[in-house]
């Protein structure tokens, strides 16, 4: 009896999946596509992030800690007076700069050493040097790092053409680094060789410290940071690592949590496919248990098929995203478009435990989407079930709507918390509670809804408004399926859309001037020397110039360093764009400084708080009169006007230049006039405030392509969802079309009635979608955004787009919906109408 | 008015069996005569491809004139939801529409208005006397209400042709006979013809005349 | 920190070819008693001083260095007693100016690079200690003074303090504080003060020696303290020429006779193991020294000892005739291998020796033997 029993379970379960290989095929790849995605984005994250590691491991070797300073560099003089210390076992001085390649746009790394300091804190970076070296004292000689040579397809023997200032540098490639010793894109000169050829006499970047041992190293860090220089920090290099790991940290969360976005809807799916496949099933069930079978047993059943699914899924999901990941990494690097990890050339680090995670995710999923049907199949009284038209009886039990109201009350009240350890944690878990709740709404709300739809006089609508009004329940889930995607969609594309249409403004008004010109673009060795300056100003066709020049400074030491931007400051014409309220300046109160949006949240400051910044000989207190808007420095930035900043540091250097077009002048003709002007200054770079513009948005859409190839699968998996519940549906309606047949309903009508049900499961969940997915971009604009990023948003929604997509949305559910009608009707109308359950 | 000549029609799929051969029958406006038959000898097969839904391999169905074998899918539904109506053993009721909605279909799916169409659906409900159930829904009918609706719906649009598959099988036998009895008054009174396929040799007595299908083919039973 | 786990002299600093075997710096190391050819790769630009016959040595200003020329070092050997016994030390401060366009204005620029390099030959560690410390000139990390002996790298350092030297050199595994006074005047080498080393006039080098140097100080292990008193050898050359190509290796002795002479002698080698050039002086106690022409010194091996580590096999016991003089020096211990392929890329023996005549002792020196392993090629 027990085995004949579990012979029919199983031809119970098995039947399920035989009947509707589709539908069980597309549940299972919403989960593959959910756990690929997830485990992909994560792979390539962490290899990138484990690379940079590497990366700075390789660079600090075994120092204990190290001390380093902003990106102009301070004083030679601390290297040895810290490399004195009894404490210190040995001290490796480093010059670090970004330079631009001569005609490129790109910058490489090159870190100027002593190598025979270096070899005591870096042993196995030098270990495997032999015969790789031919005269590094040579002034113009450099070595690449095998991954730069590759990059730049240049030998041993080949030039090396930097620009530093304005002028190009060529430099002899004398050998290759060890391959083992650095992946990423470096160049290595000899220190003495850098700081004359990088114009950076006198000045050092970093000292890497080996202590003796027994040396406490927080302790030596304290009595340490008196004697440096202002500006200068002493940081081990797992606190380095840190450092750099939280600024891509945000950008990184945002990808996972849209992957198991991606993976929420694919479990979504299961819980769909398994409801309309317990529905289909219900006399099969009754039956079982009417056979004998208990109620946790069949429950038991219904959760092990999704299980089942969700294992298999995840399984597939872990070898897909595997494969994935590793070739994002082979074809486009470590880095997914924001720019963290540019000059990381990534191997694939499989993680186990997370790959274990994800499996562990999926499968979860699945369980939970499988259980919640399955509980309520189980507590069926199977008399009940056996009647014919219990469908959506089955469903009345889900009683979700309290429980709805509840979740959506607590993610908003969610949103008020602040971030976790800088992360939008918070936030993240209210947009989850709020989706969840408006999920469990979603049965209310449809027959809410659907009440009010009004009775169509054409009789394929008019049947169709009384399929859906007469099955809420199913309705709803297919409605659910659309909200999941959609509603996210909607978020992203609000938020993407406003923050676009944010950095467009902003740009238009950080861009007053007709043409811009700097230095060696994005590296700290270019900048233009107060002759030049002059020599620009006075160039004909030149109304007006404006030059800005900008450094690092540090402000706290476990921070990054802050941008110090000098340049003409008018509060009153609005060439910065201020957030904060007017502020007028004490009397006697220390000069004004205006703050980005990222420098006020990081470092805890305030309009009218007083601030001391390491510039000139002394620390001086400045006072903040403003916060601005900074959509280009993550870890904040600082303006000070030029004239005061020339006054106390004396340096009128300058990085970028601003220029008014003359009347009557061309962009062309000022371009040439000044490549004339300035001699061989390879290392300018003149655009039209235009073409920055075009520059900056293509490098904001790319950095957000990721997120739009995030967005499109889940889109894709909740499209799928709509099919699957409308191809059930058909499937287990296949009688009722043949009754509507042999009544007298051609094809067409019935394909016009089922068009009709998509388009209105497709309008009202586009419609709740729409309502929800603007909630969560609110969430998104005003919670996550600023916790992760530190810079505000003005809210844009982009309404054409966002009518296009639900456009085709709609007339995708009627397309699918018709289908799916369609191939139910292939089969003939009379047999169904024979079925008799 | 209805003419069928020399039907051939085989089971469709793997090892295709013939089911019936040179079946040839007439029927007459105002007969209504019954086919009985072992089960699965295709006495449904035969009223679909009478009613279109299904072709014969070979031979011919007239049909007030018109050869249904040459029409299209198209053709044959418009003809049957004017002309035909159905009624099926499992009443095939649509569950989310009322009783009063069931039976108007047919006249809304002919283009008939609205409110036309509910008088019309409201008298042939108190034809076969269940005015009262006009607004319940299908879940709430006894099985013996529910094929009154089922021939209330098919008798609605007054059609030439009354197709009935079955009808008593799912009824206890005080329901049957009060079934049979609508049935026949509805179609003798109103349309003029019906076929009866029935296992049921009592509801068989109810009609006109008795055919017999085999697999030798329609045979007219003479001890009716 | 060390050379051993470095590797950075590596570097092939200014070298055309990769095949060289000792570049510019590991040569130093291993090559310190030999110069050989005329400076053939001095860049424009560079020009190093040239090693002139005649040029009478001043002290003390001649203790200190001398800049100009390529290479330069102090190279103290000698015998320490120890309670348990006698040990052998070797401390040296080298400097070389590598070629450069000196035109580098930066404080880094390597216009010098220090090197110090000390061994300890304990026979009851039954293998040499070593270890070495290398900067460049700059910062006051490192330097050499030209006024007076004073050379340094890091906190290891040789200095002349109060009319004596003072050696400090905390090395890894060991750390000496050493004090090492004259009792004699420098004893010049070669012709007063300018010793040939091959067959060309220019192939040559400033050189002298302070032999009898009285030595006491202390020697840490492990923490564990010893005072200690020995008698040391200083050999102070400076040249800006190199070993000829045609040499493979050499053969130095520097030993401190108990008579109070003191005996210098090396050998060049061809390949084939024969005499290439030959050098040396005997300084008898009374002052009176008598220099050796090439064909006065014959070195010929007694014994050989295979280094298990390495297989090389060197002849660690010599009967070396000098003029009129012949003797034997062996070993105070077997291995005292110098393994630096790692810093280097050379392998050779250098060790405290003990001179015989007649199979009693009558001094103790050093003994350095190159080239064994695989030919030497500067």
């Amino acid at each position: 009896m027990l085995a004949w029993l579990g012979a029919t379970i199983q031809a119970v379960s098995a039947g399920a999946l035989r009947d509707n290989p589709g539908r069980s095929a597309l549940a299972l790849l919403g989960v593959v596509l959910g756990v690929a995605l997830g485990v992909a984005v994560h792979l390539v994250n962490a290899s990138a992030l484990n690379e940079f590691t590497l990366a700075v491991h390789s660079l600090s070797g075994e120092s204990d800690l190290t001390i380093r300073g902003p990106r102009a560099g301070f004083d030679e003089s601390a290297y040895p007076s810290v490399a004195r210390l009894a404490q210190v076992h040995s001290a490796s001085p480093a010059v670090e700069s970004d330079a631009q390649l001569a005609g490129r746009r790109e910058s490489i790394r090159i870190i100027g050493l002593d190598p025979f300091r270096a070899a005591q804190v870096q042993p196995r970076m030098f270990a495997a040097m032999e015969n790789t070296v031919t005269g590094l004292f040579d002034p113009d000689a450099v070595l690449l790092s095998p991954s730069a040579a590759e990059w730049l397809g240049l030998n041993p023997g080949d030039t090396l053409r930097i620009t530093v200032g304005t002028a190009t540098v060529a430099l002899k490639i004398a050998g290759l680094l060890p391959p083992g010793a650095y992946r990423q894109r470096i160049a290595v000169m000899d220190i003495a060789a850098a700081q004359w050829r990088l114009q950076r006499l006198g000045r050092i970047n970093r000292i890497d410290l080996r202590l003796r041992p027994g040396t406490d190293v927080e302790n030596f860090r304290r009595t340490l940071l008196p004697l440096l220089p202002a500006g200068t920090e002493a940081v081990t290099p797992d606190a380095d690592i840190e450092r750099s790991a939280e600024l891509s940290r945000s950008y990184r969360l945002n990808l996972d949590m849209l992957a198991l976005v991606a993976l929420f809807t694919g479990a979504f799916l299961v819980f769909s496919t398994q409801v309309l496949s317990i529905l289909r099933r219900r006399t099969q069930l009754a039956l079982l248990r009417v056979l004998g079978l208990t109620r946790p047993a069949l429950t038991g059943m219904l959760v092990a098929e999704g299980a089942l699914l969700g294992m298999l899924g995840s399984t597939l999901g872990v070898v897909l995203g595997c494969a994935l990941a590793a070739w994002v990494l082979k074809h486009f690097g470590g880095d997914l478009g924001a720019g963290y990890f540019r000059s990381v050339s990534a191997d694939l680090q499989i993680a186990p435990a997370a790959l274990a995670a994800y499996w562990l995710f999926g499968t979860a999923f699945a369980i939970v989407g499988a259980a919640v049907p399955a509980i309520e199949a189980g507590r069926r009284a199977p008399a009940l079930a056996l009647r014919a038209g219990d469908e959506e009886e089955g469903l009345n039990r889900l009683h979700t709507t309290w429980a709805g109201a509840g979740l959506i009350a607590a993610g908003l009240l969610l949103t008020l918390a602040p971030a976790l350890n800088g992360l939008p944690v918070f936030g993240y878990a209210a947009i989850a509670l709020i989706l969840l709740g408006a999920l469990l709404l979603m049965p209310r709300l449809t027959t809410l809804s659907l009440r009010r739809v009004p009775a169509w006089r054409f009789p394929p609508a008019m049947l169709a408004v009384a399929q859906l009004q007469a099955t809420p329940r199913q309705v709803a889930i297919s409605i659910g399926a659309i909200v999941t995607s959609f509603s996210l969609m909607v978020a992203m594309l609000i938020m993407v859309g406003s923050f676009r249409q944010s950095l467009d403004e902003w740009l238009t008004g950080m861009l007053p001037a007709d043409i811009y010109l700097r230095a060696a673009r994005g590296t700290d060795a270019g900048f233009l020397t107060p002759e030049q300056q002059e020599n620009i100003a006075a160039t004909p066709g030149v109304v007006r110039a404006r030059f800005m020049r900008s450094r690092n400074i540090l402000l706290a030491p476990e921070r990054p360093p802050v941008t110090l931007l000098a340049r003409p400051v008018d509060t009153t014409s609005g060439n910065l764009p201020l957030v904060s309220a007017p502020f007028t300046l004490p009397a006697n109160a220390p000069p004004a400084v205006w703050i980005s949006e990222a420098t006020a949240d990081l470092h805890g400051l305030h309009v009218g708080d007083e601030l001391r910044l390491p510039i000139g000989a002394h620390p001086t207190m400045f006072t903040v009169a403003g916060i601005w808007r900074d959509y280009v420095r993550q870890t904040g930035s600082i303006v000070i006007d030029r004239e005061s900043y020339i006054r106390m540091t004396g340096d009128r250097l300058a990085n970028e230049a601003a220029l008014w077009l003359a009347a009557g002048n061309t962009f062309a003709e000022l371009e040439q006039a000044l490549h004339l002007r300035l001699g061989a200054a390879a290392g300018i770079e003149i655009s039209t405030s235009r073409q920055v513009r075009i520059e900056s948005l293509a490098l904001f859409d790319r950095t957000f392509a990721v997120t739009y190839a995030l967005e499109i699968v889940a889109v894709l998996i909740g499209l799928f969802g709509v099919s699957v519940s409308f191809s059930a549906q058909a499937l287990a309606r296949r009688r009722e079309f043949g009754v509507l047949r042999h009544i007298g309903m051609t094809r067409r009508e019935i394909g016009m009635m089922l068009g009709c049900e998509g388009a209105l499961v497709a309008a009202l969940g586009v419609g709740f979608g729409l309502a929800l997915g603007c909630l969560v971009s609110l969430i998104l604009v005003q919670v996550i955004n600023r916790q992760s990023f530190h810079w505000s948003i003005d809210l844009h929604v982009p309404w054409l787009a966002l009518a296009a997509l639900a456009s085709v949305l709609v007339v995708a559910a009627i397309g699918t919906a018709t289908w799916s009608g369609r191939r139910v009707m292939t089969g003939d109308a009379v047999r169904a109408v024979r079925e008799d359950w | 008015m209805l003419s069928i000549r020399n039907l051939d029609k085989s089971y469709r799929g793997p090892g295709s069996r013939l089911m019936m051969r040179g079946i040839s029958f007439e029927l007459a406006a105002g007969e209504y005569v019954a086919i009985m038959g072992e089960s699965g000898v295709g006495k449904s097969t035969l009223l679909n491809m009478i009613a279109g839904l299904d072709l014969p391999d070979q031979g011919s169905i007239t049909f007030e004139g018109t050869e249904l074998t040459t029409l299209d899918d198209n053709a044959r539904t418009v003809l049957r939801r004017d002309r035909m109506g159905f009624v099926f053993q499992a009443f095939h009721l649509l569950p989310h529409l009322t009783v009063a909605q069931n039976v108007m279909l047919p006249l809304r799916l002919g283009g008939a208005a609205a409110d036309k169409s509910a008088r019309m659906a409201l008298a042939m409900l108190e034809a076969v006397g269940i005015a009262a159930l006009a607004s319940t829904y299908p879940r709430e009918l006894s099985g013996g209400e529910m094929q009154r609706v089922a021939i209330a719906r098919a008798l609605v649009h007054r059609p030439r042709l009354v197709l009935a598959d079955e009808p008593t099988g799912n009824l206890d036998a005080d329901s049957a006979r009060q079934v049979l009895t609508v049935l026949r008054e509805q179609i003798v009174h109103g349309t003029g013809a019906g076929i009866l396929v029935t296992h049921s040799v009592a509801a068989a007595r109810t009609t006109d005349r008795t055919y017999r299908l085999t697999a030798e083919g329609l045979q007219r039973c003479e001890e009716h | 920190m060390s050379f051993e786990d470095g590797g950075f002299t590596r570097l092939r600093i200014a070298s055309r070819s990769r095949r060289r075997l000792l570049a510019l710096l590991g040569g130093l190391l291993a090559t310190p008693h030999v110069h050989g050819q005329t400076n053939r790769r001095a860049a424009p630009g560079t020009p190093y001083a040239q090693v002139l016959p005649g040029t009478p040595l001043r002290f003390p200003r001649d203790e200190g260095s001398h800049p100009d020329f390529r290479t330069e070092w102090w190279y103290a050997t000698g015998w320490l007693e120890s309670a348990r016994g006698p040990l052998g030390f070797q401390i040296t401060f080298f400097r070389t100016r590598p070629e450069l366009k000196l035109d580098n204005p930066s404080a880094f620029a390597p216009r010098q690079i220090l090197i110090g390099h000390a061994a300890l030959s304990d026979p009851a560690q039954r293998m040499l200690q070593h270890d070495q410390r290398v900067a460049r000139e700059g910062f006051s990390l490192a330097g050499a003074s030209p006024d007076r002996l004073e050379v340094w790298v890091d906190d290891w350092s040789l200095k002349q303090e109060g009319g004596v030297l003072r050696a400090r050199i905390p090395a890894r595994d060991f750390q000496f504080d050493l004090t090492l006074a004259a009792t004699q005047s420098p004893m010049l080498q070669g012709d007063k003060g300018v010793s040939r080393k091959g067959p060309q006039p220019a192939s040559a080098s400033h050189y002298y020696s302070l032999p009898h140097l009285r030595t006491q100080g202390t020697l840490t292990r492990a923490g564990r303290t010893e005072i200690l008193s020995g008698t040391a050898w200083l050999d102070h050359e400076w040249s800006s020429s190199y070993l000829d190509k045609d040499a493979a290796g050499w053969d130095w002795i520097g030993i401190n006779l108990e008579d109070g002479g003191a005996l210098m002698a090396f050998q060049m080698r061809t390949p084939q193991g024969g005499k290439f050039w030959a050098g040396g002086a005997h300084r008898a106690a009374n002052g009176e020294q008598r220099v050796f022409e090439p064909g006065e010194v014959d070195f010929t091996p007694l014994r050989s000892w295979r280094s298990p580590r390495t297989g090389t096999e060197y002849p660690v016991a010599w009967r070396i005739r000098a003029a009129g003089l012949t003797i034997e020096v062996t070993p105070l211990m077997d291995d005292q291998e110098n393994d630096t392929r790692a810093s280097t890329g050379a392998i050779y023996w250098e060790g405290a020796v003990r001179a015989l005549r007649d199979g009693a002792p009558i001094g103790r020196g050093y003994l350095e033997l190159t080239g064994y392993w695989r030919r030497l090629r500067l």
